[in-house]
């Protein structure tokens, strides 16, 4: 039988591309990768997801021309398995391989744990606390027990060099996720967080978690922030320090906020003499910022967080045909995107309707019935 | 008889008086009466111990475990799908006419011919399709697998057949639909004993197949040629009140019966070339599950096709309107079945032929005379208002053409062609075929056009009152008004679709008029334009995230007339969120496989050649979503945060907080729902360009009252959705039950609710869910409109759909028989991948040889039918998977094969043999009369064949009767043997099994053993020879264990290389040993000598032999069968069995001498002598020293001596002698004695013991009267 690709172009969305790819077992051809760019072709985080698709799956190929520019993909089945490693490289965080990787491993043929290596925090994708104590929850609501969810954070590692590691597991769904009804935003009733820093002084955590209670004084009083510094082994390999706060609402709504400083890559060098240090931003000024982002998401409503809504309507998306109904703030771009790549992919369309009241949207759609194919029944 | 008012009086019951009937019935009723509420003995028949109440306490639970099933949730909305009864049995049982009792049972028609599906209205709520099953196995599994009854027929004159239980297996793979037999041909006994024997033993033998009590009916025989009326009735009734349950792979894949099929291929092509691949449409009910726009399809038998249109029609065959009358009207007794030529109407290949009788002609005068269509008192139906209207007509479609003008508002369009963009569903009903109309009434050489505007008018009228005519056709004016001006974007996805216009000619002396096929452009996407205005307009006012690309350039050269457009579309921007996010660029990648990108260059496609640096500038300014290249991050990057110290700010989201105000938080919830009202009530009309209907809020006063109810807090709106999920569940348990009164709900709602109290169990609780979670998906998707209805959960389960098909081979149009039904069933996610499959297959123990490994076999899954090449396996107790030559006898195996991938716990039924060959099926036949000639040809060869195996002594006589049956009478033996039973198809079922799982990788190992011989022996290691080819395989097995015959295990080292020779130091001999010569003297050493190092040293006598597990490829081959692409009497061959290949060949099968088993002879070892070195010797102590004694040549002196005894010495011994022997005489008279005496005993005991028995009995009797007769007396005395 002669495979059929479909034709997508761009770099866009690569991650939700084959992520739904391999969960709708379609065969994409991308095109166009970068062409236009000065380095055309596909990054090494990229190549670095493909080679981890790889390693979950079974039978997978990935074709990719010599420049890069144009791939070829097709999923194999989903294996999971334990004691997988991967190492995420140094171009992207942990967190952009996390995402797809927790609904991949939903739907595997075995439950899923596996060790990534690399930076664990840093500003552009979500920190791997953030994953922890909101992503992971935000499963509980299609049906996956959290007992056998788990994101363990053996060493952290900031941005130029790394050398974090943690370990996830996820459990396989029996048949498929169950539908949620989920509209109820409610009222922040506490606020908790973590920072960390590594290889810097300990008082920067604390310093981070005064700036930001500052900010929500005026609002709450139940506000609690660890600090997690890390040294030695578990500290990684270059300096760096950063936030993640959570609120959770009154209906057990997570909506979360974080950021990380640390130096840039272009930099590795310059941090190499210790002479020229560059600034970086004051800690006191971290936890006011994400203190504020916070704040804003909380101000944008719905009940996820504004980098979750990809994730939720993927998740809608993959339910039995029952109707799920979820409200989430305004929608970001990406999130458009997700909604777009699950009708090209999955067909699934979502009646999108807003309420200018509250500002936030609701979404309803019919599920389409994915089942966890890959298990084997005995 | 009759009274004067046409009244039969019948005599009433009068029960029997005397007789043994009476003597039954009053008795049956005396015991009734005494036991009425008090028993004989009440005490009798409670608990005595607890253990014993426990035990039966815990078997009732068991039983009413038993008898749950795991809930499974229905999604199906709305009226049902018609049930499909399949009407099965082997040939001339009497299929048809069974149909065509029912059908008349119905629907009061006679139907000539039964072909294809036959919808038939049953009850108020009930529709009912039957269709007859196929007489090949093809069919059958077909069949089998759109069924939700079977009606078994079986010739209760014969017996089973073997088609019956081949069916039944094949039901139970692919889901067990419910099952009734009929028992036919009962006429033909003539002993009512026999009869009724029969009749027992086939019922129980149709027990064990199905259930205990399944039902079996009995048509005790024809009167006129049709089955009694009453016997009839009474199966009908039961096919209409059957219940059916989801069956689990039908319940998640959207499935079509066909019953109409077109070829709608463009005349041209098909004159250019014949053979050219067609265009079809397939109409039918669609049942499983919602169907999408975009799902995939496979047509039984022929294929995978993307679907190139999908429309849903309006039913051919609706249900009676929900009035409350009892029972049907005869104008609601509907039959729609276009195959088979209903009365008046024929179906052809691609033209429907409508027949009119003369007398019919003269029927329809021009009735009204002002022209208009007059509708006199009485309603006149859908066709004949059609016909009428027809009639009124004066110019001809030219003439219309030119006056025809084009007015936006308010006026009637005249019609034109663009017409024809209306949605397809209007359009077709004017050639839909339905019974009820009266196409008997339309006139002769009227040229039906149901393009025609008022015709049209009339038909939607009809279907959709809810619909004002005039803003539809105020649309479609729209609509062909943004065709004409042409300057916009192409319309990217049109669809050619056909209609039926109609022709007269003359035909066998008769009127026939031709339906011919022309294509015309549907634009089903024709607001394309519009939706890109729409986006611009609204995405100048959308929020922050999307921001709007400059529409001013676009919107430069639209026309004024636009603007009005525009206007309106500005009015509704901003609830069309969902617009915004799904039609922004037109990249529909999936359905069209067409390479698509952002619409950016699709839109200034004027500037071909732009300056790199534009080029970036452009990305830049370009929002995010069109860039292709940007940068994958869920994070949303705020570039200025907020300052939240500011006290406005805070004050905005203070209410967010639990520190907040209550009561306006929970506000916020309640005052979204009253603007959605509000909105709702605003823009409630949605006007959808793509169909330019104008879709009125239908919610809108069914969802008053929900909405009502939304004011309130959620709690209520569950506590709602939990009442109507109790009331539904309630309803589904009681549904023949439709009293839907407030009161009785009421009533009910308690009920249920006291008995949920009361059971409470986890299965309730789950069902209760389940309930609740449907309730809920109804009033969310009420809530919406019909189009975006549609678009988000797919069409509906039991609407009637049209699909079309494009590049279908042109044999199915050529070979296309309305005998075999088209199954056409949706493909789920990733089911149209291939892959290697695990399977769990046991082979029929009705098929007479096992299945060998590699054999091609035709397996059914899903709904799928292929060859493949199987390997069989079992898996060992780690885990292994091994292979097999052969499955089983008696067992499940593992089978792994290559094949489109289908999910697992599928249900897989294999075929060897396509073969129908029905006859020799038979067993024990030898009177059938049914054969076919090549059948018979193949037949004899292969008894020929069989005979030859049985009887090699020849000998064997062959005997064709004139009857066709075929006796073989073996001279020799005088055996009879039968034919049928050495057939090898006599039961074509192969194989069932379930799919267990798939995966890419095929894990299958065999055994292999490498043999190795030790060519030189060191110590404890040796250099073995013949295990390996080459050092490089040596390599690959280093560390593999070892074992040597005896038991001694070892270990693969290295390769035997030069440096080691050196390093063992050899001598030249033994060099020259092993076949070569050192590298020193310029040869090169033999490959493939393993050093291996052993626990023992080993003997050059050992073999040495290495186990190891090789994975066995499986082979990528598949082989669809389509059997739908060639004429159904001829067989389908695919690939050939490697016996089947031998046996045309005339190929012996290969022997191998050393595979054959021979007498083991072993022959006794010689072991040399023992030998002790001489120092050793020296050490021993004497005792263990080896004595060097010579052997003694002659036998000792002790041995060779003779004895003579002393006179005295030999009469003692005499005496002694003589003594014994008199004590052994006197020792057995006495025993003769004791023996004797023994006897005796026994005979006297055996006779007191006979006496004592007797006396026994005699005294027990005596006591038994005396308590009798005290009993009694004390009875007598109570009395």
């Amino acid at each position: 039988m002669k495979t059929s690709y479909m034709k997508l172009r761009g770099s866009q969305y690569f991650r939700q591309r084959l992520l739904l790819s391999t969960l709708s077992s379609t065969s994409i051809l991308v095109e166009d990768i970068r062409s236009e760019s000065a380095s055309p072709g596909l990054r090494p985080y990229e190549v670095s997801l493909l080679r981890l698709l790889e390693k979950i799956s079974d039978d997978c190929t990935v074709e990719i021309n010599d420049t890069g520019t144009k791939l070829r993909y097709k999923p194999g089945v989903l294996i999971g398995g334990k004691n997988v490693v991967h190492d995420c490289g140094l171009s992207r965080s942990v967190g952009y391989f996390l995402e797809p990787l927790i609904v991949l491993g939903l739907f595997g043929k075995r439950s899923l744990s596996i060790r990534l290596k690399g930076i664990t925090n840093d500003s552009k994708d979500p920190s791997v606390d953030t994953f922890r104590t909101t992503t992971l929850h935000i499963l509980k609501h299609f049906g996956v027990s959290l007992d056998g969810l788990e994101l363990k954070i053996e060493s952290r590692g900031a941005a130029p060099l790394g050398g974090g590691e943690v370990v996830l597991v996820v459990p396989i769904v029996p048949s498929s996720l169950c539908a949620t009804t989920w509209i109820d935003e409610g009222m922040v009733k506490r606020i908790r967080g973590v920072t960390f820093s590594t290889r810097v002084s300990p008082q920067f955590g604390n310093r981070m978690v005064f700036a930001a209670r500052g900010v929500f004084n005026q609002f709450l009083p139940d506000v609690h922030i660890f600090t997690d510094h890390r040294s030695g082994q578990s500290s990684g390999r270059s300096p760096g320090y950063g936030i993640s706060l959570v609120a959770e609402t009154t209906t057990g709504c997570l909506i979360s906020a974080d950021m990380a400083v640390s130096h840039p890559k272009t930099e590795v060098d310059a941090l190499m003499n210790f002479e020229e240090k560059p600034e970086l931003m004051s800690p006191e000024d971290v936890g006011i910022q994400v203190a504020s982002m916070l704040l804003g998401e909380i101000e944008g409503g719905g009940v996820v967080d504004s980098s979750h809504q990809g994730l939720l309507f993927l998740l809608c998306a993959l339910c039995p045909p029952d109707v799920s109904k979820v409200r989430v703030g305004k929608l970001t771009p990406y999130s458009i995107a997700t909604l777009r790549n699950i009708r090209d992919f999955l067909g699934v369309k979502f009646v999108i309707k807003p309420e200018p009241t509250t500002n936030t949207v609701i979404l309803k759609c019919v599920g389409c019935g994915l089942k966890n194919l890959s298990r084997k029944i005995s | 008889m009759g009274t004067a008012t046409g009244v039969q009086h019948h005599k009433t019951h009068r029960a029997p008086q005397s007789g043994a009937s009476s003597k039954n019935s009053s008795s049956k009723k005396k015991q009734g009466t005494s036991n009425d509420g008090k028993q004989q003995n009440p005490k009798a028949f409670a608990f005595s111990s607890s253990v014993k109440a426990k035990r039966l306490q815990s078997q009732a639970a068991e039983k009413e475990q038993r008898r749950l099933h795991f809930p499974t949730i229905d999604h199906s909305i709305g009226e049902p799908a018609p049930y499909v009864v399949v009407v099965h049995g082997p040939p001339k049982v009497g299929k048809s006419l069974l149909i065509k009792c029912l059908v008349k049972h119905f629907t009061k028609q006679n139907l000539s011919e039964v072909r294809g599906p036959i919808t038939v209205v049953t009850g108020k709520q009930r529709r009912v399709q039957f269709v007859e099953c196929p007489n090949d196995i093809n069919g059958m599994i077909d069949a089998a697998k759109f069924a939700d009854l079977v009606l078994l027929l079986i010739d209760g004159s014969y017996g089973f057949e073997m088609e019956t239980f081949e069916f039944l297996n094949i039901l139970q793979v692919h889901g067990f639909p419910k099952v009734m037999g009929v028992l036919t041909h009962l006429d033909k006994f003539e002993d009512v004993k026999k009869l009724r024997k029969t009749k027992q033993r086939l019922k129980h033998r149709f027990w064990t197949e199905i259930k205990e009590g399944a039902k079996l009916f009995y048509l005790s025989g024809l009167i006129h040629g049709k089955y009694p009326k009453r016997e009839i009735h009474n199966l009908a009734r039961f096919i209409s009140v059957m219940k059916h349950h989801p069956l689990s792979w039908r319940a998640v894949h959207p499935y079509l019966l066909v019953d109409r099929f077109e070829d709608l291929t463009p005349s041209e092509r098909l004159h250019s070339n014949k053979k050219c691949d067609r265009n079809i449409i397939l109409y039918g009910y669609l049942r499983g599950c919602n169907m999408k726009r975009a799902t995939k399809v496979h047509i039984a038998g022929v294929g995978d096709f993307s679907l190139a249109g999908l429309t849903s029609l309006a039913d051919p065959c609706p249900l009676p309107s929900a009035a409350k009358k009892k029972g049907l009207r005869d104008k609601e007794k509907l039959f729609y079945a276009p195959m088979s030529g209903v009365g008046d109407l024929l179906y052809d290949k691609d033209a429907v032929y409508i027949d009119i009788n003369d007398h019919f002609v003269q029927y329809s005068k021009v009735d009204g005379e002002n022209g208009a269509s007059v509708r006199n008192g009485k309603d006149h139906d859908i066709g004949e208002a059609l016909v009428k209207t027809l009639q009124t007509t004066r110019y001809s479609i030219d003439e219309k053409l030119d006056k025809s003008f084009i007015n936006l508002f308010n006026v009637k369009p005249f019609s034109s062609s663009q017409d024809a963009n209306v949605s397809e569903d209007r359009t077709t009903v004017g050639a839909e075929i339905t019974r009820n109309l009266p196409v008997k009434d339309s006139v002769e050489g009227v040229h039906i056009d149901p393009m025609d505007s008022s015709s049209f008018k009339e038909n939607a009228k009809i279907e959709k009152s809810d619909m004002t005519r005039e803003i539809e056709s105020d649309d479609s004016v729209e609509e062909s008004d943004y065709e004409s001006e042409g300057n916009h974007d192409e319309v990217d996805q049109e669809i050619l679709f056909n209609h039926d216009q109609e022709k007269a000619e003359f035909h066998n002396g008769r009127m026939r008029r031709k339906a011919i096929s022309t294509n015309f452009k549907d634009l089903e996407d024709s607001e394309e334009d519009d939706a890109d205005n729409q986006l611009n307009l609204s995405s100048e006012s959308s929020d922050g995230s999307v921001e709007g690309t400059d529409s001013d350039a676009e919107r430069g050269n639209d026309s004024k007339w636009k603007e009005s457009l525009i206007a309106r579309a500005r009015t509704r921007q901003n609830i069309n969120l969902m617009q915004l996010v799904y039609e922004h660029s037109s990249s529909n990648p999936v359905s069209t496989g067409v390479i698509t990108g952002s619409n950016s260059e699709d839109s200034d496609d004027d500037e071909f050649f732009i300056p790199k640096s534009e080029w970036d500038k452009r990305i830049i300014e370009k929002p995010d979503y069109d860039d292709i290249d940007v940068e994958d991050c869920s994070k949303l990057v705020i570039p200025q945060l907020k300052d939240w110290s500011n006290e406005d700010l805070i004050s905005n989201i203070r209410d967010r907080f639990v520190t907040g105000d209550w009561s306006k938080a929970a506000k916020r919830g309640e005052e979204g729902d009253a603007e959605e009202e509000e909105e709702e009530a605003l823009y409630g009309d949605f006007e959808d360009l793509e169909t330019g209907d104008v879709f009125k809020n239908q919610s809108v006063d069914d969802a008053k009252e929900d909405e009502v109810i939304e004011m309130e807090d959620p709690e209520v709106e569950e506590r709602r959705l939990k009442k109507l999920a109790l009331r539904a569940k309630f309803d589904a348990q009681y549904d023949e039950s439709e009293i839907s009164d407030e009161e009785d709900d009421k009533a009910k709602g308690k009920n249920i609710s006291s008995v949920g109290a009361n059971t409470g169990s986890y299965f309730d609780k789950m069902k209760e869910e389940m309930e609740l979670r449907k309730q809920m998906n109804i009033s969310e998707l009420n809530e919406l409109d019909e189009a975006t209805r549609v678009e988000v959960e797919g069409f509906r389960t039991g609407t009637y759909l049209r699909l079309e098909v494009h590049n279908v081979p042109f044999e199915l149009v050529e070979h296309f028989n309305p005998h075999h039904p088209v199954l056409v069933g949706g493909i789920g996610l990733g089911e149209d991948n291939v892959g290697y499959m695990q399977a769990r297959l046991k082979r029929h123990r009705w098929h007479k040889k096992v299945l060998k490994t590699r054999d091609p076999i035709i397996v059914s899954i899903g709904w799928r039918r292929y060859q493949t090449i199987p390997v069989y396996g079992v898996e060992d107790q780690n885990g292994r998977h091994r292979m097999l030559k052969y499955t089983p006898e008696h067992m499940h195996c593992f089978a792994m094969f290559w094949g489109p991938l289908a999910p697992p716990s599928a249900g897989i039924i294999a075929v060897q043999n396509l073969s129908n060959n029905q006859d020799t099926r038979k067993v024990n036949n030898n009177q059938t009369s049914k054969k076919s000639d090549n059948s018979l040809q193949s037949m004899t060869t292969d008894m020929q064949r069989w005979l030859l195996v049985f009887f090699p002594f020849g000998g064997l006589l062959w005997v064709v009767d004139a009857s066709c049956s075929f006796r073989i009478m073996c001279i020799r033996c005088g055996i009879e043997l039968l034919l049928a039973i050495l057939v090898a198809a006599s039961f074509r079922i192969t194989a069932t099994g379930v799919v267990l799982e798939f995966n890419h990788a095929a894990r299958m190992m065999k055994k292999i053993k490498l043999v190795g011989y030790p060519c030189k022996i060191f110590k404890k290691t040796a250099l073995i020879k013949d295990m390996f080819t080459s050092d490089l395989e040596i390599a690959r097995f280093e560390g593999a264990a070892v074992r040597t015959v005896s038991g001694i295990r070892g270990q693969v080292k290295k390769p035997l290389l030069g440096d080691v020779i050196s390093f063992f130091s050899m001598t030249q001999a033994v060099k020259a040993e092993l076949g070569n010569r050192p590298k020193t003297m310029g040869g090169n050493i033999k490959e493939g000598i393993a050093r291996c190092t052993f626990e023992d040293r080993i003997l050059m006598s050992d073999i040495v032999f290495l186990r190891a597990w090789t994975q066995v490829d499986i082979p990528c081959f598949f082989n669809p069968v389509t059997t739908s692409l060639q004429s159904r009497d001829q067989p389908w061959t695919g690939m050939k069995t490697v016996a089947e290949l031998r046996r045309e060949n005339n190929i012996p099968v290969p022997y191998n001498k050393d595979s054959s088993y021979k007498p083991i002879e072993r022959r006794p070892r010689k072991f040399n002598p023992l030998v002790i070195p001489q120092k050793l010797q020296a050490d021993l102590p004497f005792a263990s020293k080896p004595k060097n004694k010579p052997a003694q040549k002659r036998p000792l002196l002790e041995k060779r001596r003779a004895v003579v005894m002393e006179p005295h010495e030999r009469k003692v011994h005499t005496i002694i002698q003589h003594l014994k022997l008199i004590k052994n005489e006197k020792m057995r008279k006495r025993q003769l004695k004791e023996q004797e005496k023994k006897k005796e005993y026994e005979a006297m005991k055996a006779k007191t013991e006979q006496v004592l028995k007797k006396r026994n009995r005699e005294e027990r009797r005596d006591r038994y009267r005396v308590q009798d007769k005290q009993k009694r007396r004390t009875r007598r005395k109570v009395a």
